[in-house]
């Protein structure tokens, strides 16, 4: 059985290298009517990359999930082909492909490394304090003069030496285990209503402070660091996985209600807030200035029809930040409806296994975590996905896996990690499952 | 917990089924709307760098090609205009910052071949990567155009030709004129310079006047108000006579109307027309009224955008709101007060008089042929309008030909043709005077139906007598004809 899941991760990996080889090979025929000459080495990187940290999940976590990590591996490859595609066009052409090849190489060592250190899931919950001070420190941090860094209006970035980091995104996996961690413990205490008011059971109000502070720290996100996206992904994550820990929907509607009134106070309040919801419902009468982007990216999806225009063969680079936030519809515009929603497929796929993992979970603390790292998972790709169709006002998050960008490539290498850990564990408690 | 979970996944699902849907219009229901969206010109930089037709005249001169660029350019191929400011009203050019016009803009699809005839011809397309691209052959002919060109010389004015029997075009001239070259150009900046300094000229150079812009027509106007009168029955061939006078005083008001130069006229359709008597068709106007009037105007195409297959042509206005008032009315019959037409609209008159009263749809395009000169589409010629009866529009046609044969026209003259037409003066209420000189006018071998039909218009004149239109813009209209009629006698 066990050997089973893992002769599938393989055979899976092995197809996802090969799509991955097949879209960069389209690329280079697109670009100049030939196979690129480094296919087969490329195919070699690819596979060898994936391969190792196959091996790795066989050493260190043999009973885990079998599908997320060819899942992973799919995504990343085909962001990585796209990313060199767009990077061609650009002035100082291969250094965000090369560095992102980097990048991917030093994500799938953070996997490897995650497995290596944490062996049980279980040890995460004892230092959930700890995890609570570094994630709203690693929040904090690109406030601290000297190594903050504001780049294009956010204050998200910190700078060592040359490397640029969003400590954000680490954050939000450490916030995740907290609140995991935080809530087994209480969940008996918020699971109790006290008073009400009208129709709405509440607990102890002091109870009620996390929520509270979760709330205030996602508007804090909002204000100081002017980073929308991150601050939606923190509030979500929060009340879902306070929901889901205490079964009570009044939390549901309280966050609910909180949002609201959030949103109402920033869209009052902030100009960037309004500017944002504005170009949502018509991004006509500035398609030249603030609503470029998005009207851009409209056109690129409507020129990529249902089969796309080839890859390499489209304009997506007309689009800014196409390689990091508005990948997607570079996606939509080379591969058309048909490449777009494999992508959308991927992760609901990636969405279903993290809620497997999390209902097999063998503890309270697995399974919410398992929860709340699939709803940042899955929240996210919803999050830009929604705001490149027009779906939701646009928030600059980037698409996990696909787009360019180290920080959240790396972390979300450690996200499937702990996935993968805490599937493992919970396989080997239960005994062989599937 | 697990019931939550399951929620939480089926939440999940429902958000990406939402952007499923939300994908779904964005790259299928509204993608051909935002493909045409004004604001869209990607279509354009796609098409700028790939393989694209050639335009030719009617007379096979070559008027827009592309041609390879040398090694290590920036894109493959340019856009050039052999013929320069020619043809750059209706050709136009095909740029990247500065969009498309002309017949770049309107056959585009054509000329990048993303047209389904062009595309799939045979089966075997479907595998043999081919540059299928269409080449537009235009009724316009270079050596008319060349012509209207040298009569009109460093004049501003238009000039336009046109087939009655077709509506083809057969030229479309107006000056000032650009070089379209140096907008289609790769170097940006000078394509950019070159447009801004276009732009603020104040004689507009890059406005195609022959059917963009809207003039006074003045007396040549006075060809629908005999229309008007023919179809309501009111004026025959010899009936009324209207009575010689050197002034008319509308109702309403006793600021009278007066002939040009004061002279004194009057009689029946064809003498008032002979001589563009002021008084007399003022007061037609009037008896008519104000709906057959507007009626008249609106058969021969005014208020209505023309349906010619070039961007954005101006529509011709004839007012609609006169409001019993009968001087306002008495003046339009004159074509002054707030009438306004473009010279293809005032083409279209001559032309729908020279054929049995039908307004033939103005086209430039012959036909569409593929990579290999097969013909893949030649429109038929429409009929846009009916003007008038064919038996009304006989007795106007006779009539015009009297203004040439004894009037104010007698320069339109062609040996061994027959030739009808009507000058008009528009003046323009400056001091010094000045005014707008128009002909219209048609012409064709005697027994047979005109093949062509012209209006002419020179602007800003000096001096606001009658004959202005017969002296400067006569000649030009003459030339022009005869040039046709040359080239289609030639052409059998």
């Amino acid at each position: 059985m066990i050997v089973l899941r893992r002769r599938t991760e393989l055979g899976l990996i092995v197809v996802g290298a090969l799509i991955t080889a097949g879209a960069y090979a389209l690329a280079g025929l697109g670009r100049d009517a030939e196979i690129p000459a480094n296919i087969v080495p490329f195919l070699g990187v690819v596979l060898g990359m994936l391969v190792a940290a196959h091996v790795a999940v066989r050493r260190l976590a043999p009973d885990a999930d079998g599908i997320l990590l060819p899942l992973a591996g799919l995504l990343n490859g085909i962001g990585y082909v796209f990313i060199v595609r767009l990077d061609e066009s650009q002035a100082d052409t291969g250094r965000l492909a090369g560095l992102q090849a980097v990048w991917t190489a030093v994500g799938i060592g953070a996997f490897i490394a995650t497995l290596l250190v944490i062996r049980r899931s279980r040890d995460l919950e004892r230092y959930r304090y700890t995890f609570a001070a570094l994630g709203l420190g690693l929040l904090a941090l690109p406030l601290l003069p000297v190594i903050g860094r504001t780049i294009n209006g956010s204050r998200i970035w910190i700078s060592l030496g040359p490397l640029n980091f969003q400590p954000g995104e680490a954050a939000k996996i450490v916030l995740a285990i907290f609140f995991a961690g935080y809530l087994v413990e209480r969940r008996e205490l918020l699971a109790l209503s006290t008073f009400r008011i009208g129709p709405l059971h509440l607990p102890d109000p002091k109870h009620l402070g996390p929520i509270l502070l979760a709330w205030a720290v996602s508007l804090g996100v909002m204000t100081l660091q002017r980073d929308l996206g991150s601050s939606l992904l923190f509030f979500v994550l929060f009340v879902v996985m306070l929901w889901i820990a205490t079964g009570r929907t009044t939390y549901l509607t309280i966050g609910g209600t909180l949002f609201l009134a959030g949103a109402a106070f920033a869209y009052t309040q902030f100009s960037h807030v309004r500017d944002r919801v504005e170009i949502w419902l018509d991004p006509w009468p500035v398609a030249q200035d603030a609503g470029y982007q998005i009207v851009e990216a409209s056109f690129a999806l409507a020129d990529g029809g249902i089969a796309g225009t080839g890859i390499a063969l489209g304009t997506p680079t007309r689009i800014p930040e196409v390689e990091t936030d508005f990948i997607f519809a570079a996606i939509g515009e080379e591969l058309g409806l048909l490449g777009a929603t494999a992508v959308l497929c991927a992760f609901l796929l990636m969405v279903g296994a993290g809620l497997r993992i999390a209902l097999r979970a063998e503890s309270a603390f697995d399974t919410l975590l398992a929860a709340g790292l699939t709803t940042l998972l899955g929240v996210q790709a919803f999050i830009i996905i929604g705001g490149i169709t027009r779906t939701l006002p646009l928030t600059g998050v980037t698409l996990p896996f696909v787009s360019y960008g180290g920080s959240s490539l790396v972390l979300n290498y450690v996200l499937l990690a702990l996935l993968l850990r805490i599937s493992d564990n919970s396989a080997r408690t239960h005994g062989a499952t599937t | 917990m697990n019931r939550q979970i399951g929620r939480l996944g089926l939440g999940l699902m429902a958000c990406f089924l939402v952007l499923f849907v939300q994908l779904n219009r964005v790259t299928v229901l509204d993608a051909q709307r935002l493909k045409d969206h004004p604001q869209n010109n990607r279509s354009i930089l796609r098409d700028f760098d790939a393989p694209r037709g050639t335009v030719v005249t009617a007379d096979e001169v070559v008027v827009a090609i592309s041609e390879p660029t040398p090694e290590g350019s920036r894109f493959e191929r340019t856009r050039r205009y052999p013929e320069g400011d020619l043809f750059a009203h209706t050709v136009g050019w095909f740029s990247l910052n500065n969009g498309a016009s002309g017949v770049e803009d309107t056959y585009n699809a054509e000329l990048a071949g993303r047209t389904l005839d062009l595309s799939f011809r045979s089966l075997d397309d479907l595998f043999v990567d081919r540059e299928r691209v269409g080449d537009v052959r235009l009724t316009l002919r270079a050596d008319v155009q060349r012509i209207a060109r040298d009569q009109l010389r460093d004049r501003q004015g238009s000039v336009v030709a046109i087939d009655p029997r077709t509506g083809e075009l057969l030229a479309l001239w107006s000056w000032p004129s650009f070089d379209p070259n140096v907008l289609a150009g790769h170097d940006f900046r000078a394509a950019n310079d070159a447009y801004q300094l276009l732009q603020s000229d104040g004689r507009k150079p890059l406005l195609a006047k022959t059917y963009r812009e809207r003039f006074f027509p003045g007396s040549t106007f006075k060809v629908v108000t005999a229309a008007a009168g023919l179809e309501a029955g009111a004026v025959t061939e010899q009936s009324p006579s209207y009575p010689a006078a050197r002034e008319y005083v509308p109702p309403q008001t006793t600021r009278p109307l007066r002939n040009f130069g004061g002279s004194t006229c009057g009689g029946s359709l064809f003498e008032i027309l002979q001589v563009s008597c002021n008084t007399a068709f003022a007061q037609m106007a009037v008896d008519l009224g104000e709906a057959p009037m507007v009626e008249r105007a609106e058969a021969f195409g005014f208020n209505d955008v023309p349906p010619v297959d070039l961007p954005d042509p101006a529509r011709s206005v004839f007012p609609t709101d006169f409001d019993q008032n009968l001087p306002a009315l008495a003046q339009s019959g004159i074509g002054q007060n707030d009438v306004s037409a473009t010279p293809l609209q005032m083409a279209l008159v001559a032309a729908a008089v020279a054929n049995e009263g039908r307004v033939m749809a103005p086209t430039v395009l012959a036909e569409i042929r593929d990579d290999e000169g097969e013909v893949v589409d030649d429109p038929d010629p429409q009929e846009w309008r009916r003007a008038m009866s064919g038996p009304n529009a006989d007795v106007l046609r006779r009539a015009m030909i009297g203004v040439v044969e004894r009037g104010t026209a007698r320069n339109l003259a062609i040996p061994g043709m027959e030739v009808g037409g009507k000058t008009g003066t528009a003046q323009l209420g400056t001091d010094p005077p000045r005014s707008h000189a128009w002909i219209i006018g048609f012409a064709g071998p005697p027994g047979q139906p005109a093949s062509v039909a012209v209006a002419v218009l020179v602007e800003g004149q000096q001096g606001a007598s009658e004959q202005t239109g017969g002296q400067v813009a006569a000649p030009i209209a003459r030339a022009v004809m005869e040039a046709v009629l040359t080239a289609q006698g030639a052409g059998g």
